[in-house]
């Protein structure tokens, strides 16, 4: 058997050594992780890219959209408050009370043989009801008795359009002096009338006062 | 089997790699990747945003439309109720106002004072103002003043008579003396 002598053995193991060179496996290994990761950085540019272009898409729709919807909600706040005015205004206006339908009731109740000579009337805080005195002299036989009876005819009046009604005498005297009644001298008694009553419930509208007027 | 023996060299070659490889992901994330996809995360982010305010904004417009047409009666009332507030200060205008109105139903002395002003409490009325008169009527028959009344309260929906007060005239009892207290509300110019 031949015998085979290796004459470049160290330069075969210097050629190995250099192509074990960790320095150079590890810039290999850095050269080919860089190249994948500029990959990755390059697909996600790419990305970003689309992204950026929608984004500006977007941007351009809103752009165009944006002044129509300000205007719109501007116009919406402005509707919201004018129908939330006018509904407040509109209670308002029902829940006032009208004064006139009142008047023509007690103008109604009067009869010849009584007559108011004052009357108070206002609205109770928060709409609460309306409360009148209604200070006048009756005259008759039984002046008594007459002012009793349009305390009667008031309650009966007014309970026919409202709520809660009470008529209820605060004086009712006599006076000295007498009153000329169809030629006839008659006693008369002096009364005051206190009233309240609750409008609401009952809808009532102004109309015109009546043709008769109370007497004074 | 036998491990490689690396040499002192050698073993200086792989930590400088190492060093090296991680400057490089330190670099690479901190200065490409890192901000990239934050400028991403952002874009998305604002898409996201505008892509539901453009979807708001449809029903916005919708809302809007709709509101539009059912305020239709509303609109037409309120301005109706505005303009029963003319220009100018309500002291210059309300008075003679008044007085034409007592006077078309034959009372013709009839004069309104301004007691009060102040704003309602409710928000929806930041636009209009309390005003309180008093109107007296020195000399009326009392189905006239019931007239009156009436059209006085049909004609000034906005106007409110809170106290109201007839007393006789003691020479002339056929007429009575009026005192009134009314409020109205009137827009503010």
């Amino acid at each position: 058997m031949a015998i085979h002598l290796n004459l470049l053995h160290e330069e075969i193991q210097e050629q190995r050594q250099r192509q074990r060179d960790p320095l150079k496996l590890g810039m290999m290994a850095l050269g080919g992780i860089g190249a994948i990761m500029l990959l990755y950085y390059l697909w996600n540019a790419y990305q970003t890219l689309e992204i950026k272009s929608h984004l500006t898409m977007v941007q351009r729709n809103w752009a165009k959209e944006e002044p129509k919807v300000t205007a719109a909600q501007k116009r919406s706040q402005e509707l919201t408050g004018i129908i939330n005015t006018t509904k407040i205004l509109d209670g308002m206006i029902e829940g006032r009370f009208y004064w006139a339908p009142l008047l023509e009731k007690i103008a109604r109740c009067v009869a010849p043989n009584t007559q108011l000579t004052a009357l108070e009337g206002a609205v109770l805080d928060e709409n609460k009801g309306i409360g009148l005195t209604i200070e006048g002299v009756a005259t008759g036989r039984e002046p008594r008795a007459a002012a009793e009876d349009l305390r009667q005819l008031l309650m009966e009046q007014l309970a026919a359009s409202y709520h809660d009604v009470k008529v209820e005498f605060k004086t009712l005297e006599d006076l000295d002096t007498l009153a000329n009644l169809g030629g006839a001298n008659m006693p008369m008694a002096r009364y005051t009338l206190t009233v309240s009553f609750n409008p609401n419930g009952t809808s009532t509208s102004a109309s015109p006062a009546p043709a008769r007027g109370a007497r004074k | 089997m036998t491990t490689p023996k690396f040499t002192k060299d050698q073993i200086q070659k792989i930590a400088l790699s190492t060093i090296g490889f991680i400057a490089l992901l330190y670099v690479y994330s901190s200065f490409f990747l890192g901000p990239l996809n934050k400028s991403r995360t952002t874009m998305t982010a604002t898409i996201q945003s505008l892509e539901a305010k453009l979807g708001s904004s449809k029903s916005e417009l919708t809302k809007a439309a709709k509101l539009e047409q059912q305020a239709g009666s509303a609109t037409s009332r309120y301005a109706a109720l505005k303009t029963l507030s003319p220009e100018g200060a309500p002291i210059a205008w309300f008075p003679p106002r008044m007085k034409s109105l007592f006077a078309n139903q034959q009372i013709e002395k009839a004069n309104a004072r301004l007691e009060t002003s102040a704003p309602y409490k409710q928000p929806e009325l930041s636009g209009w103002t309390k005003y309180t008169w008093n109107i007296e009527i020195p000399e009326a028959d009392f189905a006239m003043l019931g007239k009156a009344v009436a059209q006085l309260e049909n004609s000034e929906p906005l106007l409110a008579i809170v106290k109201l007060s007839i007393h006789e005239i003691p020479n002339s009892p056929e007429f009575q003396q009026i005192n009134m207290s009314a409020t109205t509300a009137i827009i503010k110019r």
